[in-house]
């Protein structure tokens, strides 16, 4: 064996400093708070980058982009870049709202179902079992048409279509740890039930919650934008992503960054929120499937 | 053995479905506005005729009295008359489900496809092409099946005018041709669903190769293809099916998307004329027969899962 470098050296001696391993996960999670980061900083200061009025029309209808339209206008001769921004306001902001409800519904229905178990648990489980046989997609497009397309149905709508899904995340763990040595402890020395659920069960699975999370919002994406597609969304004359894309297919083959920005619009958000919701399950170490 | 598991599943679904009806048939009574003013289709009619209209919808009956009617009607194969056509619902909804169903099984067949190759691929060959497969999964899975549904017609569009995209051909007037016209629509709606698949397999497949008995096999000499087909796929098939199974729901909803891009006379389209006409008996039974079809595929699953996993066992 030749000679070790001395840094090689004080390496094989010391083999057991551990050199401080980047946690599994953080490349991708870094790169999803990025994304998020540019959609959330271009989305909240809207109108102050947005190059023009995003209702403003003008006789200038399906230009190329130019210095003054980067991506070119609309049928109607608005801006569509501005509209993406401004558009991407009413998405994201209903997507959010929506999803915040839906976890709110879903951490107080699986959470008393889990710890409660019994009845509560069997009445709630069975009334999900019913949400459940529908295709999601198909139950928003019905409640929408009962509701009638409004912003506050909308975050409505999304938010019953998916709590089924986060009250199971949040009751399956639950049921097992209720089981927990700290929880007896906990009961023995006289904690109330209330303060158990939300202090010594709640706090543990707050990792699964939040993947399922990031992975609500990326569907909820595709709902919010796939009903305004439809026609079912929010109502005009505010843009949004799904009713831009759908209003620009009669005129694409003119002005194909019509639908080619909302396209990527679209998938940009969703990317963002899957890419998240990989980067927290490595992260957080949340059960591999 | 089997069909004592299919009874049972069956059985269980019939509260679910129950409990669907309720929730239909809630749906369509809480909506704004008069139903009886909707069932005329104008608002100018005079206030007796309303009142007549009323009573043959059993509207001056107690709701709950109005929902037996209508459980009891739909049970036996009445679910109403459309409010547009006044013609029985089920009849028109026959045709129309047929077209959604084929385009479903088409893209599900698809994305089966895709799905298990790219899995079968990124799971056996590792390296690039397990890279490749993985970027592919991941764009994949971002991209909406109506955005790419929406770019295929811009494609299309663009650079090959002489496609024809929106010439639908009923399957009785040209089988072949009517297939032709599915192939668009359907892979759209099958790519995000291939990427579940194909994970799925990857999954599955690295996982029962790392196991005893594949080494064993491998080491008494079994040629690596019957290994592959024995014992790798076989084994991997279970958490597939599945997931094809789940997926079903997500394929039906998504022809419905898919449908008004393509204007294929399917469901999705039925839907949307009765959403804008205010229809509320096909609404109402569009959403009860698609919930009945995905309980009925659960059962299904259910069922294959225990057919291809001799381990799994119902009691």
């Amino acid at each position: 064996m030749t000679e070790l470098a001395p840094a090689e050296e004080a390496a094989a001696a010391a083999p057991a400093v551990p050199t401080r391993r980047r946690p599994r996960g953080a490349v991708l999670l870094g790169i999803g708070l990025v994304m998020l980061a540019l959609m959330l900083a271009i989305t909240l200061l809207g109108p102050v980058v947005a190059p023009h009025d995003a209702t403003r029309t003008s006789p200038d209808s399906l230009a190329g982009p130019s210095a003054a339209h980067w991506l070119g206008t609309d049928s109607i001769g608005r801006d569509v870049l501005s509209r993406l921004i401004i558009g991407g306001r009413t998405t994201l902001f209903i997507t959010f709202v929506a999803v915040a409800l839906a976890v709110v519904c879903g951490l107080v229905l699986g959470l008393s179902s889990g710890y409660l178990g019994g009845w509560v648990d069997q009445v709630v489980m069975r009334a999900l079992d019913i949400v459940f046989a529908f295709p999601v997609f198909l139950l928003a497009i019905a409640v929408v048409a009962a509701l009638g397309p409004s912003v506050p149905n909308l975050v409505l709508t999304i938010a019953i279509v998916y709590t089924p899904t986060l009250a199971r995340v949040v009751r399956g763990p639950v049921l097992s740890i209720k089981r927990w040595d700290h929880v007896e402890a906990a009961r023995s020395v006289g904690v109330s039930e209330f303060a158990i659920a939300t202090r010594h069960v709640l706090p543990l699975v707050l990792s699964p919650i939040l993947v399922q999370t990031s992975l609500t919002l990326a569907q909820t994406i595709f709902t919010v934008t796939a009903l305004s597609f439809l026609g079912i969304g929010p109502p005009p004359p505010n843009p949004n992503w799904g009713s831009m894309l759908s209003e620009a297919r009669q005129f694409m083959e003119l002005a194909p960054l019509t639908v080619i920005g909302p396209a990527v619009a679209i998938t940009y958000a969703t990317m963002t929120f899957i890419v998240l919701a990989n980067g927290l399950r490595e992260f957080l170490d949340v059960g591999h499937r | 053995m089997l069909i004592r598991l299919v009874l049972a599943r069956l059985l269980w679904s019939v509260p679910i479905l129950f409990g669907v009806s309720v929730v239909a048939f809630v749906l369509m009574r809480a909506l704004p506005g008069d139903f009886a003013q909707a069932a005329a289709g104008t608002t100018e009619i005079s206030a007796e005729a309303l009142d007549t209209m009323r009573r043959q919808l059993g509207l001056d009956q107690p709701v709950w009295a109005q929902y037996l009617r209508w459980l009891t009607d739909a049970l036996q194969g009445d679910l109403g008359r459309s409010f547009a056509t006044k013609a029985p619902v089920l009849d028109e909804l026959v045709p129309r489900l047929l077209v959604t169903a084929e385009l479903s099984l088409i893209a599900g067949a698809m994305a089966m496809g895709i799905g298990v190759c790219g899995g079968l691929a990124s799971a056996r060959l590792r390296g690039r092409a397990d890279w490749v497969v993985r970027v592919f999964n991941g764009l994949f899975l971002a991209i909406p099946n109506f955005v790419v549904a929406t770019l295929i017609v811009l494609t299309a569009g663009l650079y090959f005018p002489s496609v024809g995209i929106f010439n639908y051909v009923p399957f009785a007037q040209d089988p072949l041709a009517n297939l032709g016209s599915m192939v668009l629509p359907a892979f759209s709606l099958a790519l995000a669903v291939s990427v579940t698949i194909s994970e799925n397999t990857r999954a599955a497949i690295l996982e029962v190769a790392s196991q005893d008995f594949v080494m064993v096999a491998r080491a008494k000499g079994l040629r690596r293809g019957a290994i592959l087909v024995h014992y790798l796929i076989r084994n991997a098939l279970t958490p597939v099916i599945t997931v094809i199974g789940l997926q079903l729901a997500t394929l039906l909803g998504g022809s419905i998307l898919i449908e008004t891009i393509f204007t294929i006379p399917g469901m999705g389209q039925y839907l949307f004329d009765s959403i804008s006409n205010r229809d509320y008996p096909v609404i109402q039974a569009i959403v009860l027969v698609t919930a009945a079809i995905v309980l009925f595929v659960n059962v299904l699953v259910d069922v294959a899962y225990a057919r291809v996993d001799a381990r799994v066992r119902y009691d």
